[in-house]
Formats: C-alpha cells, structure tokens, sequence
C-alpha cells in the first residue's frame, strides 16, 4: 500500500516552475518577503486530487495578472482576450500543475476539473492551509496553496 | 490533412491548433468526447489525427479512445493521448484502449511535433513552435 502525503512546497513550486518554462515560456520568482501580497480583485483557480490525499491546490492571483497569463500562453495581448478565455487559461494552469503534482504524489489519485472564479480581497490568505507560498510574476503576486480535505 | 483536437481548454486546443496548422493541418476542435464523436459522425472526411485530453466533462478522453476503436470506419484515425495524467499505470491504459501515441501536458511545440514525426504525421515542418 502506498502512503501519500500532502505535497509539500518544494513538489508544488517544482510543478508551477515547470508550467512557467513550457506554457509561459517565463520564470517565476518567489514573491519579496517585505513587499505586500495582498489582492485586491483576484481570480482563483482550483483542482482537487482525490484518492489517497484529499485536497485541492488553489493558485490565486490579481485578475490583471490573469490577463497576461491568458496571453503568454496564446500568444496574445491580453487586451484582446475575453474574460472566459482568462479563466480558462488560469484553469489549464491549475490543471496541469495538479497533474504534475499528482504524477510525483504516486498512489491512487484521481484529478478533478479545474474551478475558476472570482475571488474576495482576502480569500487568497483567510482559508486554512497545508501550506502555501507566494511567487511573482510581471510585478504582481502569485499565491499558491495546498488546502487539505475536501470543499 | 485534417486533425481533430478534443479539449475541455478552449485555450488549449487554440495552442495545439495553432502547433498543428503550422505543420499544414486543417483543424477542427471538440471541447468533449461526445462532442467528437459528433463531429466524426458528421465528417464527409475524417481527421488522420485525434489529439485528446483525459479529464473532461461529459465524456473522458478513454472513453473517447475506446468508442472511436469500437467503430471499424473510424480505424483509420490516429489516436495521440495530450494530457496531465502522467503515471505509467494511465499510459498503458490509454495504449490498451487503442490510443496511438501519448504526450503528456506540459510539453512543448517541439515534443508535440517529435510525436507526430514518430506517427508518419509531420506533413510539412515550417517552424519548431514552442
């Protein structure tokens, strides 16, 4: 029998690493430790694993920085994608680092949709975490979170 | 040469599109499985070439696989797995319902080329992609 445990930062931050070179075609960086991360208007997009760990990862970032996102990844300005192209752009992100995060996890899992939505100022922060860490991006925050159990 | 791209991501069958066209491919998309066996069902000519997703709504990329295998006139359809389901468990599935190939998400232009190159596929290389 196999043991999983939660996904620890390093696996995570190796996941989104990845998804930034190969569909960014950009790096990340760790968000500055005295620079404020708060979000004003952000979108969040979550996956759930299921099976021998339940939990989702969330990747949460301000709506503008979605944009760009959408766009480095089709090649476009983000001024000129739509707001359903944006999301789902932020969920294939969070879709295929949850694949990548589930491939190295090993065990029985089984990955679910991704889910998009608006989120409130401090949504990125308030919920209760098995870890989280912020990156950087184009000048703006990144926040990535493991959430134990299901929603 | 037609292919067929089946996923839920608008955004990303816009990316592997965009890869295929540049190599000479016609495109035609479908955002599930029972959306692309509609569009098979519907196709005076059928793609050479199916890339699908695994998770989707509706109908799964697996079920997709085995129905268009269950179908003698759809024989002729390449089946490449482009996923995020990377376990060597998955893959041998994806092979043993009758997928051709497997790529699995992320990958870059190159590989999704390297595999079509490997398929007798590649029509005409004009540019690596990314």
């Amino acid at each position: 029998m196999t043991t999983v445990v939660a996904p620890d930062e390093g696996l995570v931050r190796a996941a989104v690493d990845l998804v930034w070179s190969t569909m960014l075609f950009a790096t990340v960086e760790p968000w500055p430790s005295g620079l404020d991360a708060a979000l004003a208007d952000g979108v969040r997009a979550t996956i759930e694993l299921q099976g021998d760990w339940n939990g989702r990862l969330a990747l949460t970032c301000p709506a503008g920085l979605a944009g760009e996102i959408a766009g480095a990844m089709i090649g476009t300005a983000a001024a000129d994608l739509s707001a359903e192209d944006v999301h789902d752009a932020l969920g294939e992100v969070v879709n295929v680092v949850g694949g990548t995060v589930k491939g190295a996890l090993g065990g029985e899992l089984a990955l679910g949709l991704p889910d998009v939505r608006p989120c409130a100022a401090d949504e990125a922060t308030d919920e209760a975490t098995d870890g989280g860490f912020v990156l950087g991006w184009n000048g703006a925050p990144i926040h990535v979170q493991v959430l134990a159990g299901r929603p | 040469m037609r292919a067929l791209i089946v996923d839920d991501s608008r955004v990303m069958r816009r990316i592997v599109g965009k890869l295929l066209e540049e190599v000479g491919y016609d495109v035609v998309e479908a955002g599930d499985g029972a959306e692309a066996v509609a569009v098979l069902e519907g196709s005076a000519e059928l793609p050479v070439l199916a890339c699908v997703d695994w998770n989707m709504p509706v109908m799964d990329g697996l079920t997709f696989v085995g129905e268009v295998r269950r179908r003698p006139e759809w024989r002729s359809v390449t089946l490449m797995m482009v996923t995020t389901e990377s376990e060597q468990e998955q893959i041998v599935r994806a092979l043993a319902a009758g997928a051709h190939e497997y790529l699995i998400k992320p990958f870059t232009g190159e590989a999704l080329l390297e595999k079509l190159d490997l398929l007798g596929l590649l029509p005409a290389r004009t540019g690596s992609g990314a």
